[in-house]
């Protein structure tokens, strides 16, 4: 049982590779970098400009630099649908990094049926990338108005739109999204979960630990950065969903549809500055949820390399 | 006694997890196939209609529908494209990060991640900027398939990196070449067939992300086979309903067969397995 040094990343690993660093290595590595121009010059064509652009057309105005539409993208309505997208997203993603770990966990731990892991991973594949409109028209037909959960239950007596209950709101979004959420979550954590040694599990209770002191002192710490990661790629995911939206709620309530709104052009000339001020926030939001993933995902890999 | 009881608690707590989640995961697939199959409105069913006006004719009514065939040969083809350009686009360029400058492998796998952090709705929203200054490109359908290229690369790259980090790529290429072998004829004979399941995986990929893509076709007015499958299900419900299940029926089978072709296999042919194990060729750290 051999516990990897704490420091091994991908770039070390690779900095093994060939002849110690020298002048000519140097001189080798410029020439091999030209390879990678292609790749890079499409990215940059057809993903970072458009990117960089929605930012410019955000700042500018008719007489230089102002950020007057950003200010107006985050307050009033705007505000509101923002506010409304982080809440159901953050509520979606913590709900799918809670039952699909906790579903990881079960597949990774259930040792009968013995095919049960190969089916969780496997249906986690296909249903982790089952978003948009399909999806959004399942659950309507289940939890709809006219759904068949929804006529099951008031037939035991409890109306579910009695209340302010409808799929477009925080509670039915995040039932919509778990459908995707919790399969990705799995796919995410369960390599972490099957990093867990159960030499620590020994050593644990053989030091006089219970099962409540090992998930206090190893299994959570060891699992932490993975659930960290979970969470910001489920509350990006969630927050840039738009199909799934598009049938659930109405136009201008989550701010991936309020863009739509803007950009289908039925609003009056220099608003649309709003429009890409609005897409600013989404992207410099979901960036920082990835750019905290990805880093928490580094961390993660040092218990499963 | 505690230790009986949480021993208790650790054995069915998974298995209670697992059956909730498969009823929550089947629940609204079998909602949809009603709806799909059975033409009677949810008021009226009960147990006395349970087993009434059960029929195929909402999926035939999908396949006599001239834009229903129109939008679909529009995705295949977006699809199509979308393979084409990625295979051409990121085989070379993984290749080359493994082969000659397996530095920027951790620099590539960031980039990669990179059109996670633009939701497509942002997306759209700079593909409207740039519109007025390429419109003899932008107004055409086929204008999506260079931006599904970038929505599937997070999946296609990493599905092909996989394949790489399996294969010793390097002793691959210096036995096929001191055999003899050019660079084309090490490519195509040693270092393809290697790759075979990767490249598989990574079309399978890139066709479910463009057969499902909404965002983008919508906002731009584009009738491929999602936005069709919106409009349809406003204008017949319970064939709309069917063809939206046939959707995820379909995208589920490519995922199944996926599933089967990168199945792990144990036959290999034995040279590759010998040079490919011979400790002495690893020019990998092991860890």
């Amino acid at each position: 049982m051999s516990i990897p040094p704490l420091t091994t990343t991908t770039a070390d690993r690779g900095r093994t590779n060939g002849a110690p660093p020298s002048a000519r290595l140097r001189r080798r590595l410029v020439g091999p970098a030209w390879g990678l121009v292609p790749f890079l010059a499409y990215l940059l064509l057809f993903l970072v400009v458009p990117a960089i652009s929605v930012f410019v057309d955000a700042l500018r105005t008719e007489d230089g630099v102002s950020l007057s539409a950003m200010g107006e993208a985050a307050s009033g309505q705007n505000r509101a649908a923002l506010l409304f997208s982080v809440t159901f997203s953050a509520g979606a993603a913590l709900v799918g990094v809670v039952v699909g770990a906790l579903l990881a966990y079960a597949a990774a731990s259930l040792e009968r049926p013995r095919w049960l892991r190969t089916a969780v991973t496997s249906f986690s594949g296909v249903a982790a990338n089952m978003g948009g409109l399909p999806l959004a028209f399942a659950f309507l037909t289940l939890l709809g108005r006219q759904g068949i959960l929804t006529k099951i239950l008031s037939t035991m007596g409890w109306d579910l739109y009695a209340g302010d209950f409808e799929l477009g709101s925080v509670p039915g979004l995040i039932t919509v999204y778990s459908y995707f959420n919790i399969p990705l979550m799995v796919l995410v954590t369960l390599p972490a979960i099957d990093g867990l040694r159960p030499a620590w599990r020994e050593a644990c209770s053989s030091l006089g630990g219970t099962g409540f002191t090992y998930w206090r002192r190893i299994g959570l710490p060891v699992l932490t950065p993975s659930l960290l990661g979970g969470f910001m790629l489920l509350f990006a995911n969630s927050f840039s969903a738009y199909a799934t939206a598009a049938v659930l709620t109405d136009n201008s309530k989550i701010i991936a549809r309020r863009i739509g709104f803007f950009l289908g052009g039925d609003v009056s000339i220099g608003e649309d500055a709003v429009g890409f001020a609005l897409a600013s926030w989404m992207i410099i939001i979901t960036a920082t949820a990835m750019a905290i993933y990805w880093i928490a995902r580094r961390r993660s890999e040092r218990w499963t390399a | 006694m505690i230790h009986r009881l949480s021993s208790v608690v650790a054995k069915s707590v998974p298995r209670l997890v697992v059956l909730v989640c498969s009823l929550f995961f089947a629940a609204p697939l079998l909602a949809l196939a009603r709806y799909s199959f059975q033409n009677v409105p949810t008021i009226l069913l009960g147990w006395s209609t349970l087993f009434d006006k059960w029929s195929v004719t909402g999926v035939t009514a999908v396949f006599r529908e001239e834009a229903f065939w129109s939008s679909l040969r529009l995705s295949l083809t977006l699809a199509a494209g979308t393979v084409v350009l990625t295979i051409g686009l990121l085989v070379p360029t993984a290749l080359w990060v493994h082969l000659r400058l397996p530095r920027a492998r951790a620099l590539l796998e960031f980039i990669t991640v990179l059109p996670y952090m633009v939701p497509a709705i942002a997306m759209v929203a700079g593909i409207m900027i740039i519109k007025p200054h390429a419109r003899w490109f932008l107004n055409s359908d086929l204008a999506l398939v260079p931006f599904y290229v970038v929505l599937a690369l997070p999946f296609t790259y990493r599905s092909l990196d996989t394949g790489l980090r399996a294969v010793d790529l390097r002793t691959l290429v210096d036995a096929g070449r001191s055999l003899g072998a050019g660079w084309p004829r090490t490519m195509v004979r040693v270092v393809l067939p290697q790759l075979r399941v990767a490249i598989i995986s990574a079309v399978f990929l890139t066709v479910a992300v463009v057969l499902g893509e909404y965002t983008l076709a919508n906002t731009l007015l584009i009738q491929s086979l999602p936005p069709y499958q919106e409009l349809f299900v406003g204008r017949e419900p319970q064939a709309g309903y069917a063809l939206n299940l046939l959707a995820l029926a379909s995208t589920t089978v490519l995922f199944a067969v996926l599933a089967l072709v990168t199945r792990p296999r144990r036959r290999q042919s034995s040279l590759v397995r010998a040079i490919v194990s011979s400790p002495a060729h690893s020019s990998e750290n092991p860890s």
